[in-house]
């Protein structure tokens, strides 16, 4: 599956600062990729350097899935990517809402204002605790 | 094991690492605020796949694929997300590769090792076992 799309240097719409290239620091937390000896956590450890979440726990809630059998490697990446991306954005649109009323700390309302404005944050209504 | 999916939460600490990043210095996330979109995100994740599988099962195909993720994405109105998603692809799929043959390279030298010390590594397994621990 050859990318036909050209590289669009630097800018893109959302400003990621560049976070994901930086190296981090072993993960805290249960996160089962890192810690681990062998030649294949080797390899979960370096997906780290391009995703922060961890791909096993992206691939169990897409196994909870009845519906789904099989998931390539790449989709879970692109799959945990693109929730990095989403986090990113919900927070930031969130933030907006925050501000509005003069506040530094997010809020939950904040959250539930943006996701009843935003179209694309319309699957989540209802969805949350 | 999760009972539910919406059990399987994200890991805290990188959840919220991602918001401080993505938010100005200063600004702080209530505990609620931050529960509220590691929630959203498990979401974003059963919703994104579902739409994703419906592509792949409209292909006929068993295996979800990346092609299948993006257009999800695009369904979902994530426009946004396709030309960020494509370069962390292609950095994704070097690193791959990149690593692929690391390994291979690794497995090659092992086998010069053991073929200097054992005329076959094949009948290795017939003979016996000894052998093994010496490799290390």
């Amino acid at each position: 599956m050859a990318a036909t799309a050209p590289v669009a240097p630097a800018e893109s719409e959302l400003d990621r600062s560049g976070a994901e290239d930086e190296p981090r620091s072993a993960e805290p937390e249960e996160d089962a990729g890192n810690g681990q000896t062998g030649p294949t956590a080797g390899a979960q450890q370096q997906q780290h350097r391009l995703a922060k979440l961890p791909l096993s726990r992206i691939k169990a809630l897409m196994k909870a899935d009845p519906d789904v059998s099989l998931a390539s490697q790449e989709s879970v990446f692109i799959i945990a990517k693109a929730t990095e991306l989403f986090v990113e954005m919900i927070a930031k649109d969130a933030l907006v809402y925050a501000q509005q009323g003069k506040r530094k700390t997010l809020q939950r309302k904040d959250l539930d204002n943006a996701i009843e404005a935003i179209d694309e944050f319309a699957f989540l209504e209802g969805t949350l605790d | 094991m999760a009972e539910r999916p919406e059990d399987l939460n994200l890991p805290n600490a990188v959840i919220t690492r991602i918001i401080k990043e993505a938010l100005p210095d200063g600004v702080n996330v209530s505990k609620e605020a931050r529960r509220a979109i590691s929630q959203a995100a498990s979401v974003f994740v059963l919703y994104a796949t579902s739409c994703a599988n419906n592509f792949a099962m409209k292909a006929k195909r068993k295996t979800l694929n990346a092609g299948d993720v993006m257009s999800a994405m695009e369904e979902m109105e994530f426009e946004r997300f396709l030309q960020p998603l494509r370069e962390a692809l292609e950095a994704y799929k070097k690193g791959q590769k990149g690593k692929k043959e690391a390994s291979e390279q690794k497995r090659k030298d092992k086998e010069k090792k053991s073929s200097s010390t054992d005329e076959n590594d094949k009948s290795r397994d017939e003979e016996e076992d000894e052998h093994m621990d010496d490799e290390q």
